[in-house]
């Protein structure tokens, strides 16, 4: 359904990815870990590896949680699917876009 | 439907206050079957199907004129829908 | 022989509203009606009768200025009254202002939206009876942003988070919550509009969102917000009575209209059932001393008045209850615990302080929530504890993923399993956006035209917006200043009042803030 208006209604978004530059919005979801009440929103470049991805920016974002153990293995989600990534792929490469959320768990 | 506009409760919360004591009186004594509930600064009153305010029984109780827009000092919520706001009394009850 | 004038007799209040208000209106006679009157049409609204709408207040003029007069000399003999004996010194606790710094961050300013756009409808409707309504209550509302700024003024003299509120609610993120929520209504039509502000938020939730404010006032001490409180919700009533009369006007003028309100009703429900999250967990964390839980203010005020009451009313037009309600209805053990988390670890960004709850507050958490609290929340607050006896206290060192349509971080969980962050996601025109809910996806999917303009803190943040790329850089655009925001605990306030309170002198009271 398209908004009702009095004259044409045709606004751009206000958070498209072209606004970031090179960047982009990556969303990262601890899942099964209440302690952080929602998933974080990170701006990266789109061609940051996945390892700096990691060490600069989940990193210490995550060490605020006291039982936060960077070497536990974990299970990633992107897309509703299983994936691994590598440390020298770049997000691109990974295929995560603009917004996207990647779900992070810890495998007990 | 579950209930009727005749059943279902409506209510009012009024301010408690000196005056407004005479305007819940009026009200427990005008509307058979009415419950009187205290809450933090205010007086809940609850009837079923139809809550009725009239100016000759605040009149009497206050001992003075009161006209039914001086209502609106003492009203702080209500539930229903008010059918009838005129001069001599205001009704509150369900139309459905 | 000449006739002796007749005394002029009385007019009843139903002739004098009709002399005052609708003898008032005309027909145009050069100018086409859609010219004069342009906005009632285009939302689809049929309307054949205008004269149907019916205003039971039958206020007029010299009425409301009377009564309306009468309610602010009483307001402000009391503020005169608090002022003078050091009122402040006998809240429960300096940490409840925290409830009022909310609601005079977030509240009052939606106080004068609803005046601007009532003024708009006062212009804008057809009906001379629903225009003078509406003017009356644009003039209600310009009345209570002042008398709330008034009242809450006398507190900013001694206690943070209260100097910089108007700035506040147009920057600060969990502002933007409920200020999208009325830019949302203020940008509709003027029947969304009454369908939004005027039924949903006025009637439908109303309850929800005042009583619980001025009851936990009333049980910490704060006479002044007691008295503004229930002095505005005086005019509420008149409020709910032209929200009502609106629905049912808008159901009996045409079947073509059910549709259009229905989808309202869906929209408006969940939209401002979200912005109450902010109330609930007013009612259970930041009170000191309890009044009613959430649980009990929803039950009591929703689920019983609304639910068995409205809408069993409402079902006559056809109207059911709101799409997911059921949602919301389901929520109500959990809600008031997940928001607070969200701004128990956000609050280093606030102009509010929270704390951990203590033991006795825990204990009346389980008891009150017996199926959740000590499931879910309590282990949450024990380690927590632990983190603070070590040196920590818990702030997000980052940036929150926030929902598209209600601006909360995406902290609310799968119906059915509170363990479970619920995530939604939509595509529109090639780009991805996230909402919190079932609810508010719906509200998305519906006009994602509107929604893909959201000003969204964490994204206007990361984009350069708000003041520069650093914490500090933030907060200060903000206006945040020292003693706003987080821990209560040792915080400006909470020494200012240990010191006030155990003093033997007074007189120094005020000088340090
Ligand atoms: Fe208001
Ligand atoms: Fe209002
Ligand atoms: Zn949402």
């Amino acid at each position: 359904m398209a908004v009702k208006s009095i004259g044409t209604y045709d606004f751009p978004s206000r958070s498209r990815q072209e606004l970031y530059g090179d960047d982009q919005l990556v969303h990262l979801w601890f899942q099964e870990n209440p302690w952080f009440c929602a998933a974080a929103c990170f701006r990266a470049p789109k061609a940051m590896t996945w390892g700096d991805f990691w060490t600069a920016l989940v990193v210490p974002y995550a060490e605020e949680d006291p039982d936060f153990d960077p070497a536990s293995p974990r299970v990633w989600t992107l897309h509703g699917e299983q994936f691994s990534p590598r440390d020298d792929q770049t997000l691109e490469e990974l295929g995560i876009g603009h917004k996207d959320v990647i779900g992070m768990r810890v495998v007990a | 439907m579950s209930t009727t506009a005749a059943t279902r409760p409506v209510g009012v919360d009024i301010q408690e206050s000196e005056t407004n004591r005479s305007v819940v009186e009026a009200i427990e004594a005008t509307n058979d079957g009415c419950t009187v509930q205290h809450m933090p600064g205010l007086v809940r009153i609850t009837a079923p199907g139809r809550l009725v305010i009239t100016r000759e029984s605040v009149e009497e109780r206050l001992g003075r004129e009161w006209e039914t827009h001086e209502f609106q000092l003492a009203i702080v919520s209500y539930f229903g829908h008010i059918k009838e706001w005129d001069d001599d009394e205001i009704v509150i009850a369900w139309d459905h | 022989m000449t006739i002796a004038p007749k005394a002029p007799r009385k007019l009843t209040m139903k002739q004098r509203y009709e002399a005052l208000t609708r003898d008032l209106d005309w027909d145009p006679s050069y100018v086409a009606r859609e010219d004069v009157f342009p906005h009632t049409e285009f939302e689809g609204i049929r309307i054949h009768d205008w004269s149907k709408w019916e205003d039971p207040f039958r206020l007029t003029v010299d009425a409301y200025t009377k009564y309306q007069a009468e309610k602010d000399k009483r307001l402000y003999a009391v503020l005169d009254g608090f002022a003078q004996s050091q009122g402040h010194l006998s809240l429960t606790e300096a940490s409840y202002l925290n409830a009022m710094k909310l609601f005079l961050q977030g509240v009052t300013p939606l106080e004068y939206q609803a005046h601007r756009n009532f003024a708009y409808l006062a212009r804008h409707l057809n009906g001379p009876g629903p225009r003078f309504a509406a003017l009356c209550q644009s003039i209600d509302e310009m009345r209570h942003t002042q008398t709330e700024i008034h009242t809450l003024s006398n507190y900013n003299k001694y206690y943070g988070g209260f100097h910089n509120y108007l700035e506040q609610h147009d920057r600060v993120w969990y502002l933007s919550v409920p200020k999208s929520f009325f830019d949302d209504a203020l940008s509709a039509g003027p029947f969304e509009f009454l369908i939004a502000i005027g039924f949903s938020f006025e009637y439908l939730l109303t309850n929800l969102l005042f009583v619980p404010f001025m009851s936990g006032a009333s049980f910490n001490g704060d006479l002044p917000t007691m008295t503004f409180g229930f002095s505005a919700q005086s005019d509420e009533s008149r409020h709910m009575t032209l929200g009502l009369e609106a629905i049912k006007f808008l159901l009996e003028q045409d079947e073509a209209n059910v549709p259009i309100v229905q989808a309202w009703i869906d929209k408006w429900f969940w939209r401002g059932y979200r912005v109450t999250g902010l109330v609930a967990q007013m009612l259970d964390y930041m009170l000191p001393r309890k009044v009613m839980s959430w649980k009990e203010a929803f039950e009591l005020y929703f689920e019983e008045q609304m639910m068995k009451g409205l809408f069993e009313d409402l079902a006559f037009y056809g109207i059911t209850p709101p799409r997911h309600v059921e949602d919301a209805i389901g929520e109500k053990e959990i809600l008031s615990h997940q928001v607070y988390w969200v701004l128990y670890q956000f609050s280093h960004a606030a102009a509010f302080t929270t704390s951990v709850p203590d033991e006795e507050h825990q204990q009346w958490l389980a008891e009150t929530y017996p199926d959740t609290f000590e499931r879910y929340y309590k282990p949450l607050w024990d380690k927590e504890r632990k983190n603070i006896e070590a040196g920590g206290r818990h702030f997000v060192r980052g940036l929150p993923q926030l929902c598209q349509v209600c601006q909360i971080p995406m902290a609310f969980t799968e119906p059915g399993d509170p363990t479970t962050i619920c995530q939604r996601e939509s595509v529109h025109k090639g780009e991805t956006f996230q909402t919190c809910s079932n609810g508010c996806q719906w509200i998305f999917e519906r006009e994602p035209e509107k929604y893909v303009q959201a000003w969204l803190p964490v994204h206007q943040i990361y984009q350069g917006n708000c003041g520069g790329p650093t914490l500090p850089d933030v907060l200060q655009w903000y206006g945040l200043e020292d003693g706003d925001g987080g821990e209560y605990k040792g915080s400006l306030d909470d020494r200012n009042w240990t010191q006030w309170h155990d003093a033997a002198d007074h007189s120094h009271i005020g000088s340090e803030a």
